[in-house]
């Protein structure tokens, strides 16, 4: 055990490979493991996508979703954004993930119907405009002439330094534009969670509370412990 | 068909996410459970910041990190949407005893 930790810190930390051959970019771009690793995380994600909608358990559905984001992630990953892709994990498949199965958990009731029986006119009209959309999406496949820069690799990263494209979406990189020309959102997103935070605690608890004065050195108090939910 | 196969580009990241989005927009139309209209809003979310990654990726050079940093943020409106979104189903839930939209018909007239 120890050995093995010590041989796994014993290695180099450098991408000397990639460094040293930048027509690597295109080669993994375009080679036969590329093309595996893509259509399997593109059947997770789709396939995850699919367990969401179509599921009538809600836990299922919920592992679907973390299925379809996990997918997404290994997807950010070959697009060289490392950065996102690590985020994603965290914050989708992680937090937001233990955030419905924690509402799933309080709701905690089966589903009746997984697919509106009511509304016919409305159910129709959805089902006009997801074949309308699909059908599109298929002869965008199928007829229309394709450009050449879409089917060829990912050309190679033309910046200073491209040599090593694992930095070009790696942390600095990222952190260097959200810090810079993305300063003032970066300030906006955290006034938006601290307002997000207030106003779901403000809306999930109870009503009645506010309409009792609560006492919390009183602990015959019906509001202070649990026994108004 | 070999080309489509083994020659991964730009156009098949672009369509993944259009399948996503397309899957998620199905999942909000066709669900009346609240839960799952907001999962599907998170895929639709997600296939947006694909389409966003993938452009970034086409364009190349640094200044297309702007883009990455688009995600991020985007990443986090959805977090507050979630958060918030749950604690309306779960106040609605506590008032009606089920989620279901079809029947949160009050302000119908």
């Amino acid at each position: 055990m120890i050995a093995t930790l010590a041989f796994l810190f014993a290695q180099p930390v450098t991408a000397t490979v990639i460094k040293h051959a930048p027509h690597l970019d295109t080669i993994e771009s375009t080679g036969k493991g590329m093309a595996l690793f893509f259509w399997v995380f593109a059947a997770v994600s789709v396939g995850g996508a699919l367990f969401v909608v179509t599921r009538r358990n809600l836990i299922a559905a919920v592992m679907g979703m973390v299925g379809s984001f996990i997918g997404i992630a290994a997807v950010y990953m070959m697009l060289y954004a490392s950065f996102l892709a690590v985020v994603q994990m965290l914050v989708y498949a992680g937090a937001i993930m233990v955030l419905f199965v924690f509402v799933i958990m309080i709701l905690n009731r089966p589903e009746d119907e997984p697919v509106a029986p009511s509304g016919r006119v409305g159910q129709g009209l959805g089902a006009l405009a997801i074949l309308y959309l699909v059908g599109r999406l298929a002869m965008l496949l199928i007829h229309v002439h394709v450009p050449a820069a879409a089917v060829t690799a990912p050309a190679m990263l033309t910046y200073p330094g491209a040599a090593d494209p694992v930095a070009w979406g790696g942390v600095k990189s990222v952190g260097m534009d959200l810090f810079g020309a993305g300063l003032f959102p970066f300030e906006a997103i955290s006034i938006l969670l601290l307002v997000a935070v207030v106003g779901a605690i403000a809306i999930a608890r109870p009503l009645h509370e506010d309409a009792v004065p609560k006492d919390p050195n009183n602990p015959n108090d019906p509001a202070v412990e649990g026994h108004s939910v | 068909m070999n080309d489509v196969l083994f020659n991964i580009g730009y156009g098949h990241f672009l369509v993944l996410a259009a399948l996503l989005f397309l899957i998620g927009m199905a999942g909000v139309m066709i669900r009346r459970n609240a839960l799952i209209i907001l999962m599907s809003v998170e895929l639709m979310l997600n296939a947006a910041n694909m389409t966003l990654i993938t452009f970034s990726r086409m364009w190349g050079g640094m200044g297309a990190l702007s883009a990455h940093t688009f995600a991020l943020i985007v990443i986090g409106v959805a977090a507050a949407e979630a958060s918030v979104g749950l604690a309306i189903v779960v106040a609605v839930f506590r008032g009606r005893r089920n989620v279901d939209v079809d029947r949160l018909t009050t302000l119908r007239h």
